[in-house]
């Protein structure tokens, strides 16, 4: 095991910590997921990071949560199986350090729910370890930081922020050769961005405004972003902190009042503000939030515009959060196909698509952390380092098995639909040598998209 | 001169195990009812934020049943690809448990004893042995009491030479013992592996076992057939009624999960 956390863990505070999550997380689902586990293992050939050791395979992980719940809500867990094992009511201290280190060690992908033969959500009972080991402040420090700064807003404070904000809605006016119209109230289309997207990939954010001005659709843009890639505390697990973000969020959503929130992402925001952002505000939104091959996909099925066909191999990456948390698996399929003869499928695909393992509760790539971090002023200190470093073994582990598959069906472009799986993928591509390039499907679409009569 | 051995009726293990099977029962029910009862008191259902969806479009009837198909053969369909071995040695595993189980000619009678519409079934029962399958539908022999070509006038056929209690049997501990030996791989591997496991297992294999010996008359004596029919009925029992208590219930929750991953996956997309 590697130990990725070196700041001094509080036994007490993990203790707290402990019972606050469980006692107050425990549901049916969750209590089916921790007493209907066969222990068959299926669920390791789905996890991107079963390469990185066996003890990584989803049910091995998940079972710390399925000790600490058995040890407060089974008979079995409460008598005996605290002296003979399989219930704990709380952590040593290298059980805290293993779950320090198991809980970066998921992206909360979903492939071991759809790979176990009973459903269950393996991710979701590492994501109560994550919440305890926030709880517990056994956290990345930099990853801390950066979910404070979104939390508070003062990342609008800093003026290298404000100014990448305030290039991109210049570049989208240039491209577009007008100016932006920004919050516009009533709108039909909400064009969501986080800070994240725009710095990662703000060609995709400008390519999407370019579609949305050619179809001559009524849409809007953000002011400024709602927050750095928000909400953060999901992946991190700080549950109050994220509320307070989606809270911002909603009300943003609500003022502007579109029709649709069309995002470019389908990281671990799209089921967030699609879904868990109105089921933990306990409201039901009059807007429709939509990945953009969702829209896409609808509009070009409705005929609103032509694409030019490329005549070269390509194929797609279904990223996690998209298809299997999200369930959007056929939209971008309609755009592909008439994209290109050539499309292929990877091996793996749709719900068992391979997870690229930068997504969700592992945060995007180490350099971009580090971009950022450098940004806000904040200085990785050793610890940071040791979990960045961790990090980039676990993208080279999963990035191998994707590069192999990738290199099944020599594709000469693979087309995603978020920000990290690009990044990802693009690094596994460097890395392995291999012969495809990767793309956000935006950026080749927007340039063979033909809008009908023009 | 006795013309037969003196033979203690009433005084084996099998009488014992019959007479605990209505109180096995009982556990079963209180356990279950237990089990299931602690769901429904920390249920509450999920709220459907999109109701309407005008970007997603509707999913037909048509496709809902097609996914519900797939939602249930995708674990089997990736894992046979992923990671064959076990995953065939998994689903043979069940399927030859589920045959001796349920259509093995003595369970069969075993349980029309007690639920008497199972006897509609009896047309599908399966043989003891081959010897005895040569009894079977389209070999038919002579028997000598009726009873017993009702049991192996079956529809199974030539078939009857595999799909026979022996042969099933001698599978079924070939399998258990691969999983027996994956857990003792797995705890060598330092992962977790849980009393439930092995418990089961073992319970499984011990009981298996007997009811081969039993139904081998190993040794050849009616005492020690007897008490080895009681010893495999009680296990039986055992593993009955403390399955709400272990992982044998997945027999029952397999079909709720799976249910539950459809529903969230075709009516909600996605949501967890
Ligand atoms: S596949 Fe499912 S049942 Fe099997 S070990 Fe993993 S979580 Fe448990
Ligand atoms: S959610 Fe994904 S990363 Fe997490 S345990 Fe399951 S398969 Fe592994």
């Amino acid at each position: 095991m590697s130990t990725t956390i070196t700041q001094q863990i509080d036994l007490e505070k993990l203790k707290q910590a402990i019972d606050e999550v469980v006692y107050t997380q425990i549901d049916s689902t969750i209590l089916y997921y921790v007493q209907s586990c066969v222990n068959c293992k299926a669920c390791e050939a789905g996890c991107p990071f079963s390469a990185d050791g066996l003890e990584y395979s989803p049910v091995n992980k998940a079972e710390i949560t399925r000790q600490l719940v058995r040890a407060r809500f089974t008979v079995w867990g409460m008598t005996i199986g605290r002296v003979i094992g399989g219930a704990k009511k709380y952590l040593k201290l290298d059980e805290a350090q293993t779950l320090a280190d198991y809980v970066w060690h998921c992206t909360d992908c979903g492939s071991c729910m759809f790979v176990c033969p009973m459903a269950i959500d393996s991710g979701a009972l590492i994501e109560l370890m994550k919440q305890i080991s926030f709880k517990a402040g056994i956290i990345p420090k930099v990853y801390k930081e950066l979910e404070d700064l979104e939390v508070s807003e003062k990342y609008w404070d800093i003026k290298e922020i404000q100014d990448i904000w305030n290039g991109l809605i210049n570049k989208i006016g240039e491209t577009i050769g007008k100016s932006v119209q920004l919050d516009k109230k009533n709108s039909e289309i909400l064009l969501y961005s986080s800070l994240y997207e725009a710095l990662v990939y703000p060609d995709v954010i400008i390519k999407t405004a370019k579609i949305l001005d050619m179809l001559g659709k009524d849409w809007t843009f953000m002011s400024k972003p709602l927050g750095i890639r928000p909400p953060i505390g999901i992946v991190i697990g700080d549950s109050e902190g994220s509320v307070e973000v989606m809270k911002r969020i909603y009300e943003y959503f609500k003022e502007i009042n579109p029709k649709y929130v069309i995002m470019t992402s389908g990281g671990y925001d799209y089921p967030t503000l699609r879904y868990r952002m109105h089921e933990i505000l306990k409201v039901k939104p009059n807007y429709e939030v939509a990945h953009i091959t969702e829209a896409l996909a609808k509009w070009y099925e409705e005929g609103e515009f032509e694409i030019e066909q490329l005549d070269e191999v390509i194929t797609w990456h279904d990223p996690c959060q998209l298809s299997k948390r999200g369930g959007v698996i056929e939209p971008p399929r309609v755009l592909l196909k008439a994209l290109s003869k050539k499309f292929k499928e990877l091996p793996n695909h749709g719900v068992n698509t391979l997870c690229c393992s930068g997504g969700g509760g592992s945060c995007s790539l180490p350099s971009t952390i580090e971009n950022l971090a450098k940004m806000i002023g904040y200085t990785l200190d050793e610890s940071d380092k040791k979990f960045l470093e961790d990090r980039v073994k676990s993208l080279k582990n999963a990035g191998k098995k994707k590069i192999e598959e990738i290199n099944k069906i020599k594709p000469q472009k693979v087309l995603t639909g978020c920000p990290v799986c690009k990044e990802s993928i693009g690094f596994s591509i460097d890395y392995y040598k291999a012969d495809s390039k990767v793309y956000h499907i935006v950026e080749i679409l927007a340039d063979r998209i033909k809008v009908k009569g023009k | 001169m006795v013309a037969f051995p003196y033979y203690p009726i009433g005084n084996s293990l099998y009488n014992v195990a019959l007479s605990l099977f209505i109180p096995t029962i009982f556990f079963f029910f209180a356990g279950a009812t237990y089990r299931i009862g602690r769901y429904l008191i920390t249920y509450h259902s999920p709220l459907d934020v999109n109701p309407s969806m005008p970007l997603r479009g509707k999913v037909s009837g048509g496709e809902k049943i097609k996914d519900l198909v797939n939602t249930v053969a995708n674990s089997s369909k990736v894992g046979a690809k992923r990671k064959p071995i076990t995953t065939i040695v998994g689903l043979l595993m069940h399927l030859t448990l589920i045959l001796i189980i349920f259509l093995l000619a003595q369970h069969m009678i075993f349980w029309a004893y007690y639920i008497p519409p199972y006897s509609a079934l009896f047309p599908l029962a399966i043989p003891e042995s081959a010897e005895d399958g040569l009894l079977a539908l389209t070999m038919p022999g002579h028997p000598t009491t009726t009873m017993a070509y009702t049991f192996v006038n079956d529809i199974w056929g030539p078939l009857t030479v595999i799909l026979n209690g022996q042969i099933l049997t001698y599978l079924l501990m070939v399998f258990l013992a691969i999983y027996l030996a994956h857990k003792f791989y797995a705890l060598a591997e330092r992962l977790v592996i849980r009393a439930g496991d092995w418990w089961f297992f073992l319970l499984l294999f011990i009981d298996v076992v007997l009811g081969f010996l039993a139904s081998s008359h190993i040794p050849n004596n009616v005492t020690w057939y007897d008490n080895l029919l009681g010893a495999h009925i009680l296990v039986a029992e055992i593993i009955i009624a403390t399955l709400p208590f272990t992982r044998g219930f997945h027999m029952f929750e397999f079909w709720f999960g799976k249910v539950r991953e459809w529903y969230f996956m075709t009516f909600r997309r996605g949501a967890k």
